[in-house]
């Protein structure tokens, strides 16, 4: 069972990284430009709300952008043009997920850094175990002698 | 032996970085917003004021200038920065012109307001469709903006306005009692 653990768990991140592959290169699928307005007001954070993006809310900044992002929309600006439209004006402060490449692979960093960390330490108590197997353990040569002196006090 | 060599990596590594973020984030002053806008050109307006004339921000040129986005629900921030504003526009008024901006706001709204706290001198645009709050990436009322007499933006104050602040802008513009 436990040496079933490993493997499966590489399956499982292998199946992951695909689906993400997967869906990395599936073609960009055309949005109506209601959906498209949608998706980049989903994209934008409310200036007068605690942590919800301007599709989520319905306060009176909430809905000048929306105003905002549809007008543009229909004036023929490419969604990218939009997006810089609102960061001119708010800053990056406006966008609800980051657009700094280290936020993104930082994470990533983090995680393969920790789990080699944890590959050396689990191998190192491998090795520290198969080291001395030659020998027994106190805990054994203490259980002997017992066992030992038991059968001396039976006989 | 080789885990204490790797304990020593730590403080350089980890806590110096994070010491360093506390540090520096801590001190900041969060009512200092960064704007996009500091250093470019003021974004143009145009609209009615409570009193039902026009105004643009074409009528701001040549002088420095003072945007404060306002509003009559704003508080008590609005209401505490009202003296100020009024204290300013009496003693640099031949200065320095004053603009309020209304946010999400009803023209009676804004006159009961001022009819309670103090008539103002200056205009007040309506704003009723919102297109200057987002053209200045305002968040909330107050925030005040600061243009010189070139028309560019030098400063973008969030929160309740106070004389040391206005003192401290106004020389900035060039602008001293």
């Amino acid at each position: 069972m436990r040496r079933l653990v490993l493997p499966l768990a590489l399956a499982a991140l292998l199946a992951l990284a695909g689906l993400v592959v997967v869906q990395l290169l599936q073609p960009a699928q055309s949005l109506t430009p209601v959906e498209q307005a949608r998706q980049l007001a989903g994209e934008l954070r409310c200036p007068d709300c605690q942590s919800l993006s301007v599709a989520e809310s319905r306060t009176a900044a909430a809905n000048a952008i929306r105003r905002e992002i549809a007008e543009l929309l229909a004036a023929g600006q490419a969604p990218a043009q939009v997006r810089q439209h609102f960061v001119d004006r708010y800053g990056e402060w406006i966008l609800l997920a980051p657009t700094a490449p280290i936020a993104w692979w930082l994470p990533g960093a983090a995680l393969l850094v920790g789990g080699l960390a944890l590959a050396g330490w689990l191998l190192r108590g491998r090795r520290a175990a198969s080291a001395t197997t030659g020998e027994p353990s106190a805990g054994e040569a203490l259980r002997r002698r017992v066992r030992e002196e038991l059968e001396e006090l039976d006989a | 032996m080789r885990i204490t060599w790797f304990r020593w990596l730590l403080v350089p590594l980890v806590v110096v970085p994070l010491g360093w973020l506390l540090f520096t984030g801590l001190g900041r002053d969060p009512r200092l917003i960064p704007s996009p806008l500091v250093g470019k050109p003021m974004p143009a307006f145009a609209g009615t004021t409570l009193e039902g004339d026009r105004f643009s921000s074409a009528d701001l040129a040549g002088k420095p200038a003072i945007v404060n986005f306002w509003a009559s629900y704003c508080i008590p921030s609005c209401v505490e920065e009202h003296p100020v504003l009024l204290d300013l526009a009496a003693r640099y008024g031949a200065l320095v012109r004053l603009v309020g901006v209304l946010v999400n706001d009803t023209p009676d709204g804004a006159r009961g307001f001022l009819a309670r706290y103090g008539q103002v001198s200056w205009p007040n645009l309506l704003n009723a469709d919102g297109r200057i709050t987002i053209d200045y990436g305002v968040t909330g009322p107050p925030e005040t903006f600061f243009v010189d007499a070139r028309g560019i933006v030098v400063a973008r104050h969030v929160g309740p306005l106070t004389d040391a602040i206005v003192a401290e802008q106004l020389a900035a513009l060039g602008i001293t009692p």
